[in-house]
């Protein structure tokens, strides 16, 4: 049993492998040797490279997704709950540009199962948008799907700055990030003004 | 007159281009071969080499294929009797319909282009995604917001794109059809508001 500090700096070491050399290169022996991990103790954890590079993805959208929660508490209206959440994510994934390739582009890239946990990993951001629906300034049902959508247009965004190599900036984006969020259950003027006041907080 | 003068039913380049996007489908990227396309095919080693230099190649091929039909489908939908923005909800119904139509392509074009693609064939899937966001800001033309905030058509293919990856990703190909009313909200709402993005997404209701 490997000790949680050395199987944290292992499964970390591996996503840097995945990022910096692609899957086919990536090197289970180089991590081992990064985490201070023997050969024997891998074995006992990992049956081989994949399992710990989903274990090693597992780990990381967990923490991705707490810290972003630990900042959606309840003491805000909502659509600042989303914004200082969005904000820590987008802090986060600038702050460790490796670790954003990793999780946005080459872990769900390695084949159709590793892109099913990307598709997990969205869906669960969902559960911080469905308060939105209190806010539509229209009296019909949004569409069944409408928190998807947010998410949906959040990553997009995210995708694109981190496909380019221009993880660092993603910071300054978050005011029109956070408007494609709230559009849906805002619609564009509500959803402005929190763009606006966003862009003044930065 | 020889046999080899007789043409067959599906070329050996359509043959070619739908094994490829079926293992690029089904193994990833990482998973392609000549050699395995060739043998899903049905056709010679020195057939592909003839069409294609590599599996790379190959690769780019297959994207053009959904992207060329997508592109064929806006076009259809134009029409100077509807507006710009019920042309464009038409033709989003109009591509989930190809999309579950094509399975293979579809993940090839949605999926595998955007995530497991080498640089020159993510370029094409990039040409294709910027095409579309281009269509959708034209309808900052219909709109009365007083803000068009930088990003917006990104983020509403974006939006619509996360739904149906999600349906392709778990292989409900025949789903796509039915997503077209939150497709439509999605890629109208940041331009022309809820009330509207609404109406459209019904019209396109089945």
């Amino acid at each position: 049993m490997i000790e949680t500090e050395r199987r944290d700096k292992l499964l970390r070491a591996m996503l840097d492998e995945l990022a910096l050399a692609g899957y086919e290169e990536a090197s289970v022996e180089r991590a081992q040797a990064a985490a201070g991990v023997s050969e024997a103790e891998f074995g006992v954890e990992f049956a081989d490279k994949d399992a710990c590079l989903f274990a090693a993805y597992d780990h990381l959208t967990d923490q991705v997704v707490a810290r972003a929660s630990l900042h959606c508490g309840h003491d805000k209206p909502w659509p600042e709950r989303i914004r200082d959440g969005l904000e820590a994510l987008l802090e986060e994934l600038a702050s460790e540009p490796r670790l954003a390739w990793a999780l946005t582009r080459s872990f769900p890239g390695i084949r159709p199962a590793a892109y099913q946990r990307y598709v997990e990993l969205l869906g669960r951001f969902i559960p911080f948008m469905r308060e939105g629906r209190e806010y539509s300034e229209v009296d019909e049902e949004l569409p069944g799907e409408v928190e998807l959508l947010a998410v949906g247009a959040a990553e997009a965004i995210i995708f694109g700055e981190v496909d380019a190599g221009r993880a660092e900036r993603l910071p300054q984006m978050l005011p029109e990030i956070l408007f494609s969020v709230l559009v849906p259950f805002m619609g564009p003027d509500r959803a402005a003004d929190e763009m606006r006041s966003a862009a003044a907080s930065i | 007159m020889s046999s080899s003068w007789v043409l067959p039913a599906v070329s050996e380049r359509e043959r070619l281009l739908r094994a490829t996007a079926e293992l690029w489908r089904r193994d990833g990227y990482e998973g392609l071969s000549e050699a395995a396309i060739c043998e899903c095919a049905g056709v010679g080693q020195e057939s592909f080499e003839r069409m294609f230099a590599n599996v790379e190649e190959a690769a780019g091929a297959v994207i053009e294929v959904p992207l060329g039909a997508v592109v064929e489908v806006v076009g259809q939908q134009y029409s100077a009797d509807r507006s710009e923005a019920e042309s464009y909800a038409r033709a989003i119904a109009g591509i989930l319909e190809l999309m579950a139509a094509n399975p293979d392509y579809a993940y090839v074009v949605y999926i595998a282009g955007r995530q497991m693609a080498p640089p020159e064939v993510h370029r094409g899937y990039e040409s294709g995604h910027r095409f579309l966001v281009a269509m959708l800001e034209r309808l900052w033309g219909s709109s009365s917001a007083a803000e068009q905030p930088a990003r917006a058509g990104l983020g509403a293919l974006g939006a619509a794109e996360a739904l149906v990856r999600r349906e392709i990703a778990g292989g409900r190909f025949e789903r796509l059809p039915e997503l077209a009313p939150e497709c439509v909200f999605a890629a109208t709402v940041p331009f022309l508001g809820q009330r509207e993005a609404l109406r459209l997404a019904k019209s396109v209701a089945t």
